[in-house]
């Protein structure tokens, strides 16, 4: 049993129905179990021999040294002596400067931190394999989407909408005007055509310095296109230096490049190709989630239908029909069993039987449960039209933000919009 | 040009390989498509975030055995860890630990702080740690920090929900059978 539990838990997705065989306690004893941790601990267990990382990057600079400790603590007590300064923070007056702590923060752990990070977004993981880097020169980069007074700022995994991301973002960042830089913009999810590879959304290759504008630019900037119903796309934006002036012409796209396949990329094969003249250095990277803007951009600009997905949920488990279900409900049983585009037709026909293409609709029951039946029916038809007035069970699989109608309980998917003035007018009568 | 029984037809950039025998498309490595026909194509997308699922509320929480001590449902939770001189914050993915930590022992905090645990540590804590929690894509965390407790505490629990965090997580997102009575909504679904 156990093992059947633990495939089941380990995935991460919701890809396996649990069954239970048999009623009663599951499992070895408590005394004897492993608690949650433990089995989580086992299953993510990976051996060292085999599972290991290789850093690619930079060194981290050792920023606090015995100097800047001292010359700190020094600043702190005569701080102290500060009367006014002790009433405020025991006051709880006291409110740091964010930006300043921010800053002194990156300074001091932000490489560590931004490493961890992106290893627990899976950004080194499928960016570069079993490589990773510590980003030592922080990325600024901001979008202006319009706003008076904010930018979007991209951190590491916040949230940014398609809208917000519509133009060129600035960078910025430090560095020596005689040295050069790659930047690129990638996204490992939601490929059209091979889930394993990236589309490459930025590509700036030969930067001198930290001019951006000055680069050149291999393939032009394109905003996020999370499409309808994936959730949460990454955009990653990895900063390179390089050793030497590098020919990326075979990289080149027309300018702008809307063909969605030329922009496929693999930044795994890219780094394994130049890994001797170029290192990465810097990271940022937000995630972005579909919004209605992207509809235009889709239809005038990349040419192609708007991509709607739905998210794939397991099949229900079934056992084996019976012959003779014993016990069971001959109609709820048999249901499970059926064809759904069948049952899927019967409502459409129930509910196009009350249908008038010119009358408006009849307005809901306040208490659909409140009306008699006429006439003789059978308990379980009575039972199955008393779920459909309450919008229980398979109804709500046919039927879309509906209400109950007198019998049937079937509604239009989509409600006339008139029907609000047809309401008030009955109301007035 | 002809090439082992294939015709290659140069179309502006793109190379498209046709079999002479049928109309059978044989898709050479350099062929382009247009973005119309990669989308009829494709059937099945894959998002490869890690962290889009919890985002959807589509992920498991890990529920634990009915004997285990409660508060293992979440996905990420906020823990505080209060020392003789410090006071640490931190929040805690299920599966791989501490993901973001704020203690008074950083020399960005300790350099601004009159002392690192007092009240106006424990709520200027609060303020950075929801800071980060946004730039790290983190809006809502399950929390059973009692902030009845001390006002210690109190002022860090505000200072959380002022810099816009949910102390409570959303409900998992179960899918129902179609025979089910009830059904959730997807929350992804709803328009902001």
């Amino acid at each position: 049993m156990a093992g059947r539990t633990l495939k089941f838990l380990a995935a991460d997705t919701v890809s396996l129905m649990q069954v239970r065989y048999r009623r009663g306690p599951r499992g070895l004893m408590p005394h004897l179990a492993r608690n949650l941790q433990q089995r989580i601990e086992e299953m993510e267990y990976k051996d060292p021999r085999l599972h290991y990382k290789v850093n690619i990057g930079f060194a981290v600079p050792k920023q606090i040294n015995a100097d800047i400790r001292k010359n700190l603590t020094k600043q702190m007590k005569v701080r102290r002596q500060d009367a006014e300064f002790e009433k405020k923070s025991a006051r709880n007056e006291l409110v740091i400067d964010l930006d300043e702590a921010k800053q002194d923060w990156t300074k001091t752990n932000g490489p560590q931190y931004l490493q961890k990070i992106g290893t627990h977004y899976g950004v080194f993981e499928h960016l570069f394999g079993d490589a990773y880097f510590y980003p030592v020169v922080p990325l600024n980069i901001d979008y202006d989407f319009g706003h008076k007074n904010l930018l979007a700022r991209v951190h590491n995994g916040n949230l940014i909408t398609p809208q917000e991301a519509t133009d060129v973002p600035s960078v910025s960042y430090e560095a020596e005007p005689d040295t050069l830089w790659t930047l690129l913009l990638t996204t490992p999810d939601g490929n059209f055509s091979n889930p394993q590879s990236e589309y490459c959304h930025w590509f700036v290759g030969n930067i001198p310095g930290n001019d951006i504008s000055k680069g050149e630019q291999l393939v032009n900037y394109m905003r996020p296109i999370a499409p309808k119903g994936i959730g949460y796309c990454r955009y990653i934006f990895v900063l390179y230096k390089q050793d030497k002036k590098i020919d990326f012409s075979e990289y080149k796209k027309d300018d702008p490049c809307i063909n969605l396949v030329e922009r496929n990329w693999n930044t795994y094969n890219f780094m394994k190709k130049y890994q001797d003249e170029i290192t990465p250095a810097g990271l940022a990277f937000f995630q972005s989630v579909y919004d209605s803007s992207l509809k235009d951009f889709y239809h005038h600009t990349l040419g192609m239908e708007e991509p709607t997905f739905e998210y794939s949920f397991p099949e229900p488990y079934l056992n084996k029909q019976e012959w003779f279900p014993i016990r069971k409900p001959f109609n709820t049983y048999m249901d499970k069993y059926r064809d759904e585009k069948q049952i899927a037709k019967e409502f459409l026909l129930k509910r196009l039987k009350n249908e008038h293409p010119f009358k408006f609709p009849e307005p809901p029951l306040k208490y659909p449960n409140a009306h008699p039946f006429k006439g003789y029916l059978p308990s379980w038809y009575k039972t199955e039209v008393r779920k459909e007035r309450l919008m229980m069970g398979r109804i709500n699989e046919y039927v879309e933000g509906g209400y109950a109608k007198n019998i049937g309980g079937l509604v239009p998917r989509e409600y006339p919009v008139w029907h609000k003035s047809h309401k008030k007018k009955s109301l007035l009568e | 040009m002809m090439m082992n029984g294939l015709r290659l037809t140069a179309t502006g950039s793109s190379i498209a390989a046709k079999s002479l025998h049928g109309n059978v498309v044989v898709v050479a490595s350099r062929q382009v498509r247009s973005n119309a026909a990669v989308l009829e194509r494709c059937t099945e997308i894959r998002n490869r975030n890690p962290r889009n699922l919890e985002l959807m509320t589509i992920a498991r929480k890990p529920k634990g055995y009915h004997l285990d001590k409660k508060g293992h449902e979440f996905w990420n939770k906020l823990f505080v860890r209060v020392s003789a001189r410090h006071f640490e914050a931190e929040i805690v993915h299920y599966k791989h630990g501490p993901t973001i930590t704020v203690s008074t022992r950083d020399w960005a905090l300790k350099k601004q702080l009159y002392k690192t645990n007092d009240i106006s540590a424990y709520s200027n804590v609060g303020r950075m740690l929801a800071q980060k929690c946004l730039e790290a894509g983190i809006t809502s965390v399950y929390c059973d920090i009692d902030e009845n407790s001390s006002q210690k505490f109190a002022a860090f629990i505000d200072e959380m929900k002022k810099g816009g965090i949910a102390l409570e997580e959303p409900p998992q997102y179960t899918h129902a059978y179609p025979w089910d009575a009830k059904r959730m909504v997807k929350p992804w679904t709803l328009e902001n």
